[in-house]
């Protein structure tokens, strides 16, 4: 009987430790109402922009971050309308960095992770931004993928796994993004 | 007890009902498809086993049986599905819900083995069941757990159904090891390894 109560212990001392969407992961959706189509993407100020001296912690690829990751997504395909997928991809400096790809992947009611995905260029604020269908679940929960993939570039690779609820218009998952070495 | 079995059958029709007719699963592939039928059986099965260990022990092998294939084909039809996200779910960076499968998945992998070594292990009786029912019970415990804590198929009216078969399956389990702490459960079966209650050694 100590056994079996000690058992029980070691299970609920492990789920309690346990991250409730996978370790890393966070709920960054939003249930605002946000333009599904159209250039007017919602603008959220930077943390800290253009401020000397000013530090951005480096985005770190999270556990999960690569699942159904595949290379050379379409090239800013639309995947549908109700949820913006959006953020802004910085340096360690704080400072928006223009013209970097980022690619989107998400389940959504009429495609697989690994058939809806896109790649986006930042404009001059640093900011990317992919309408799609919403997001549904994948193994428990909607979530979203957001990576900066290229092999070659400037800056390192990094991909990021979030969730969302079923029912969110937007969501916002920010990078920063440290040179590759 | 018959009841309570028809009530477990029921309960597993509904989440199968529930399942086939889900807008989360119209567009579904068949792995996915297999997988929660899979799962939705097995959790009406865990409802009824404990309610089958008195006097319906060969039936209570035979789905035990049963249980472990669903869960296996549950497990493989979701590897099946999406690997990266199968292995991404089953390490230790998994979601709680998953790291409530994995132990549920692993205890029966356990419970299942000690059913089929009974006879080696040399157990006494009462000592054997009380493991087996405990981590039994632990089974369903964790299993309809993490199936109520997924987001698809069985929301709505899954929820409740899958809570009132965790309850009966974890009630039968409360029972039958009450049963044997306080008596020690003699059995027919048991062959002189329980003394049924009151009777003095010889």
């Amino acid at each position: 009987m100590v056994a079996v109560a000690l058992l029980v212990a070691v299970i609920a001392a492990a789920l309690w430790r346990s991250d409730e969407s996978g370790t890393g992961a966070r709920n960054v959706g939003v249930e605002a109402a946000a333009p599904a189509a159209g250039p007017a993407a919602p603008q959220a100020p930077l943390a800290v922009p253009g401020v000397p001296g000013a530090t951005c912690p480096p985005t770190v690829t999270n556990p999960g971050g690569r699942n159904n990751y595949r290379e050379n997504a379409p090239l800013d395909v639309p995947l549908g309308r109700g949820l913006v997928i959006t953020g802004v991809v910085r340096d360690t400096g704080c400072r928006p960095l223009p013209g970097v790809p980022v690619q989107v992947w998400l389940q959504t009611a009429l495609g697989s992770e690994r058939e809806n995905r896109t790649t986006v260029l930042t404009g001059p604020d640093g900011r990317y931004r992919v309408a799609s269908d919403p997001a549904v679940a994948q193994f428990g929960e909607p979530n979203v993928h957001v990576a900066h993939d290229p092999e070659d570039g400037p800056w390192a690779s990094v991909w990021q796994r979030h969730v969302v609820d079923p029912d969110a218009t937007l969501a916002v998952v920010d990078l920063t993004l440290v040179p590759a070495s | 007890m018959r009841a309570l079995v028809g009530a477990a059958v029921f309960g597993g029709a509904l989440l199968v009902t529930l399942g086939l007719t889900a807008p989360h699963l119209a567009r579904a592939s068949p792995a996915l498809l297999v997988s929660t039928l899979a799962g939705c059986v097995a959790v009406a099965a865990l409802a009824a086993q404990p309610w089958l260990t008195r006097r319906r022990v060969p039936a209570h092998v035979r789905l035990g049986g049963v249980v472990a294939v669903l869960v296996a084909v549950h497990v493989l039809a979701l590897v099946v599905e999406s690997p990266d996200d199968a292995l991404y779910s089953m390490s230790p960076d998994g979601p709680t819900r998953a790291r409530m499968a994995l132990f549920a998945t692993v205890l029966l992998a356990v419970v299942t083995l000690l059913g089929l070594l009974r006879r080696r292990l040399r157990w006494s009786a009462p000592t054997w069941r009380f493991v087996h029912g405990s981590l039994a019970g632990l089974v369903v415990v964790l299993g309809v757990g993490h199936a109520v804590l997924i987001q698809g198929a069985l929301d709505g009216w899954g929820t409740p159904v899958l809570l009132a078969l965790g309850g009966l399956g974890v009630v039968g389990v409360v029972v039958r090891l009450v049963m044997v702490l306080r008596t020690g459960d003699a059995m027919p079966h048991d062959r002189g390894r329980v003394r049924p209650a009151g009777e003095r050694p010889g």
